[in-house]
């Protein structure tokens, strides 16, 4: 038997992410000792109408949210219990709801931090209405073997150490949430376990108290022995002590209390718990709870690392007058899945991978570009181009060939609004779209005829000069095989008009002195198309797609460097007309040849 | 529970009707003097100047001047602000006015279990508290206020009678008031005095405790509440205080001079016993902390600096009972980067630390803690099967 919580319990949890976490471990328990979860609903009217998934075993369950208690008991008539995970400032409202209906017989509040006026409220309510109020701030209740509300008892392997999967002899009452797993171990190991456990809050006025839990641990025959956990403040363990010397008590009582060090502190200096706080007249001191408990019968160990011997005292003097049988343990017990990176890490799977990476890594503290770490990367000097490089090429470029790079984004971050990506944009940007979408819009136009020319004419000189070609042979094979000459051509520029951004950069290039084969071979090229037709020049994409393979990019990056540098310039044209909050754009009738037949009737559909 | 000084006390009871001396607080004799130009009481009344800070025994001190004349008062303000007293500077100074008066009683009223009780008696100052048993009561229930029939028994219970019954009546019944709307959790006026001329009955000091977590729902509490141990808060016990307001979980912190024992464990409940166990082993406290609820790494680094910092410790405990939910690896993560900080800082030497701990990610934590032999740490970690106070022997042992 248990007291409080047991196999019939059957629970809402008010509240959002903290009650679905208590589900969880909630769940565990549950799954520990072989019974279906005990949580039924949740109440937070934000996600009403959607269901929180609960882990049980390796499998998911799925718990309803309901927007109010009515409404969860109406669906699920054996709710009765409810656990408070509100914040403090509607705590009261929410505990209120749960106390008022009458399906529900016992409220837990885990809320902390709830006004001191509130949870009197809440206690007077429910004691009026002969139903149980537990917390505020309390940790939860759990009865071994049967039931847990809320987190106490910790992880999952501390459930099993601390023997919770089955019955023992001890009650346990603690205002600490944080000492009552420590109780649960301690009452495990030097005797045969607990029987129910509840932590009761911290704060001054906690809804039940000591005393109405001992009455009832009283009446339940399991339960052998009682373990209180006190603090200084307020005057709960006298009005425990006074219980127990009242006259002659079936269960034993073991308390420690709290509070002595406030004896040498400097006078008013205070600390613990809300609850913590010695009266005006010396009331209230650990030393006078622990001298009324004593009086009153109950053994109390003079420090807490007394309490194991003590609790191991009770349990001898139980099993020799024959009380309490020693406990059989259960043979197999549960094991709860492990997640697969828990199991990955106790080397118990192997996972095939989905995808491989071989340029970057960011687990650590900062990203690792091709195992550079960018901060390093930074204060060493390297600029933008070598991070292209790392990410591109996997190579650690020289600041040569950076100086390249950083020289043909800057000729090609833009090209006016007319041509194809940026018109996308600004079309887009005046339609309202946002930036991503907008700039996605260029972006689309990249591609044969426009800026995407990059690979291929890098492709094709290279293949030019790897087999050794004349340019009259060149141009015959791509006569035969491909068509135009990717990279040279240009729709306005022509040998009278010639693009200065070719000519900058081949300048440039031819300047360093280093080994330029594609170039050296598409300016070749040029000079016989160009004779054949002045405006097939070795235009920007040519020229960016030789000077990169004769730098060594890897002819499928090529596009890459046009379409990241026009990036800068359609992020460019959004901001712009954004800021200039453009009107949407249509186009003219006039622009617009009207080819389409003229209007006609539409025949009866057959 | 929260203090909050006479000034912003006073303005509460106002609040609620009760009659008490015009005051105003000021923080330079500049602002006293142009307050003098606008308010004629403070030209034509005696005046009372004291130090506005959580100061304890302020008459012994010479932070508390009376029956001074305005100009007075602006001497005793200039010589009071600015003065150092410990670790506090003195930066307000409340002056109000004298109220001439014969006779001086008693009121408060206190939080209880069952709701609060109305203490009253027909006499106040120092001598209340050496005839205790004059004070007479009234329980109340939560939820129940005092009809104006059981404040007049009571009054007349603590020996008022006639016309003055009623005022005692009356004045028990707005400090109930006061106190049920305010989330007070104790209001104490002592003495209320009868003031001549007019025979009303007037707050002359009071003490106002409040409910800290009511906040939310008193957003004209814009006041700063005062430590309550007679001392102001310390710079790094502020900084503890910033970050614990800021984080789900908690962090607390507070210093204790002159100790050598050194608290870092975890818990509210727990972080108690621990304290109670150096005290029993004959050690001294350098300071209490606790940290609980999970709270995130940074917040527990933070913490450990401040512990770390504290002049002439020997020891460190880390001590912590098996924990619910919060994260052991994570938490102790904080706290060793804590000691990795203080340590390259010179900080550290010849301090022993004490770990013990329990809880999700134990092993982890522990084992955590235990590497930190290997980086130069005089530290010594035990788990769950080591008695929760036990690491306090061993170190107290240990010198």
């Amino acid at each position: 038997m248990s007291i409080l919580a047991n196999k019939d319990t059957r629970v809402v949890i008010q509240g959002g992410q903290a009650g679905v976490n208590a589900a969880r471990r909630m769940a565990e328990f549950c799954y520990l000792i072989k019974r279906p979860l005990n949580v039924e609903a949740f109440v937070y009217p934000p996600d009403a109408g959607k269901t929180n998934e609960i882990p049980y075993g390796s499998g998911l369950i799925a718990i309803p949210v309901y927007k109010s208690i009515a409404e969860a008991t109406k669906n699920h008539p054996t709710l009765n219990t409810s656990l408070v995970y509100i914040g403090a400032d509607r705590a009261m409202k929410g505990g209120m709801e749960a106390l008022d209906d009458s399906h529900i017989k016992v409220v837990s509040m885990i809320t902390e931090g709830v006004p001191e006026k509130d949870a009197k409220i809440l206690g007077a309510h429910a004691r009026k209405l002969g139903k149980v109020f537990n917390g505020p701030s309390s940790i939860g209740i759990i009865s071994a073997g049967a039931c847990r509300l809320g987190v106490i008892g910790g992880a999952f392997d501390n459930l099993v150490l601390s023997k919770l999967y089955r019955e023992g002899s001890f009650g346990v009452i603690t205002k600490s949430g944080g000492l009552s797993n420590e109780i649960i171990w301690i009452c495990s190991q030097f005797a045969d376990g607990i029987t129910t456990a509840i932590g009761i809050g911290g704060d001054a006025y906690p809804g039940t108290d000591y005393v109405s839990y001992l009455e009832m641990f009283e009446n339940d025959p399991q339960t052998k022995a009682v373990v209180i956990v006190g603090e200084m403040g307020g005057d709960l363990e006298e009005r425990a002590a006074e219980w127990y010397g009242a006259k002659k008590r079936r269960v034993k009582l073991i308390a420690v209390v709290s509070g002595f060090c406030q004896e040498s502190l400097p006078k008013g200096m205070k600390f613990g718990h809300a609850g913590a706080k010695e009266g005006m007249k010396g009331e209230g001191s650990a030393r006078s709870k622990s001298d009324a408990l004593k009086k009153s019968g109950a053994l109390v160990p003079p420090t807490f690392g007394a309490l194991g011997p003590a609790i191991k005292e009770t349990y001898e003097d139980l099993l020799e007058s024959g009380q309490v049988k020693a406990p059989v343990e259960p043979a197999v017990l549960p094991r709860l899945p492990k997640t697969v990176e828990e199991a990955m890490k106790a080397d118990e799977v192997m996972v095939a991978p989905l995808i491989r990476t071989t340029i970057s890594d960011d687990r650590g503290d900062e990203p690792c570009y091709d195992g550079y770490p960018a901060s390093e990367l930074i204060n060493k000097g390297y600029e933008i181009p070598h991070v292209i490089g790392l990410l591109w090429d996997k190579r650690l470029i020289s600041k040569q060939e950076a100086e390249i790079i950083k020289r043909i984004m800057m000729l090609s971050a833009d090209h006016g609004p007319c041509v194809s990506g940026a018109y996308a944009t600004i079309l887009a940007a005046c339609a309202g779209i946002g930036l991503s979408q907008s700039v996605a819009a260029g972006m689309i136009m990249i591609g044969p005829r426009f800026g995407g020319a990059v690979t291929d004419a890098g492709r094709f000189f290279k293949y030019a000069v790897d087999n050794k070609m004349s340019v009259d042979e060149f141009l015959a094979y791509m006569k035969k095989n491909h068509g135009p000459v990717p990279g040279i051509g240009h729709r306005v520029k022509s040998l009278r008009n010639p693009d200065k951004r070719v000519k900058e950069l081949v300048g440039y290039v031819k300047s360093l002195k280093i080994k330029t084969p594609c170039l050296d071979f598409a300016l070749e090229v040029e000079k016989v198309t160009s004779v054949k037709k002045d405006n097939l020049i070795l235009n920007v994409d040519g020229t960016m797609a030789a000077v990169l393979v004769d730098i060594g990019f890897p002819v499928d990056s090529l596009n890459g460097f046009f379409i990241l540098s026009r990036t800068i310039g359609l992020i460019g044209h959004w901001v712009d007309q954004k800021r200039q909050d453009s009107r949407l754009i249509r186009l003219f009738d006039y622009l617009v040849n009207y080819a389409a037949p003229k209007r006609r009737e539409v025949p009866p559909l057959k | 529970m929260a203090k909050v000084l006479e000034g912003p006390g006073m303005g509460l009871m106002k609040k609620w009707g009760i009659n008490v001396p015009n005051y105003v607080v000021v923080t330079s004799v500049d602002e006293l003097t142009k307050l003098g130009q606008v308010n004629e009481w403070l030209k034509k009344s005696k005046l009372v100047a004291k130090a506005h800070e959580a100061l304890g025994s302020r008459f012994k001190l010479g932070l508390v001047k009376v029956d001074l004349d305005f100009k007075a008062a602006e001497a005793a303000t200039k010589e009071m602000i600015g003065r150092q007293v410990g670790s506090i500077t003195v930066t307000q100074v409340i002056v109000s006015e004298m109220i001439p008066h014969k006779e001086e009683y008693y009121c408060a009223v206190k939080s209880t279990r069952e709701g609060s009780e109305i203490l009253v008696a027909n006499c106040g100052g120092i001598e209340v508290e050496s005839n205790w048993e004059r004070v007479k009561r009234l329980c109340l229930e939560i939820g129940q206020s005092p009809s104006p029939e059981s404040l007049e028994k009571l009054s007349k219970e603590a020996g008022f009678s006639g016309a003055l019954a009623k005022k005692m009546a009356d004045f028990a019944g707005k400090m109930f008031a006061c106190f049920d709307s305010e989330d007070a959790q104790y209001l104490e006026v002592n003495p209320v005095v009868l003031r001549a001329g007019d025979d009303e009955l007037v707050a002359l000091d009071a003490v106002t405790l409040l409910d800290g977590d009511a906040k939310f729902r008193h957003p004209d509490w814009n006041f700063a509440f005062a430590a309550e141990f007679g001392r102001a808060y310390s710079k790094q016990e502020l900084e503890v205080m910033a970050v614990d307001s800021k984080i789900k979980g908690s962090v607390k912190f507070i210093e204790i001079p002159g100790g050598d024992t050194a608290m870092l464990p975890a818990g509210g409940g727990a972080s108690v016993y621990y304290s109670d166990a150096v005290v029993a082993r004959g050690g001294k406290l350098a300071n209490y902390a606790e940290y609980s609820g999970d709270p995130p790494d940074w917040a527990v680094e933070v913490l450990t600096e401040k512990v770390c910092s504290l002049p002439g410790i020997r020891n460190i405990i880390v001590g912590g009972a098996i924990a619910n939910f919060t994260d052991v690896k994570k938490t102790f993560g904080g706290i060793i980067n804590g000691f990795r900080k203080a340590k390259s800082e010179g900080k550290l030497k010849n301090v022993k630390i004490w770990v013990r701990r329990g809880g999700p990610r134990e092993k982890e934590g522990l084992d955590a803690m235990r590497a930190l032999k290997d980086e130069g740490f005089d530290i010594n970690v035990f788990d769950r099967n080591t008695p929760l106070t036990d690491i306090v022997d061993k170190a107290l042992q240990a010198k």
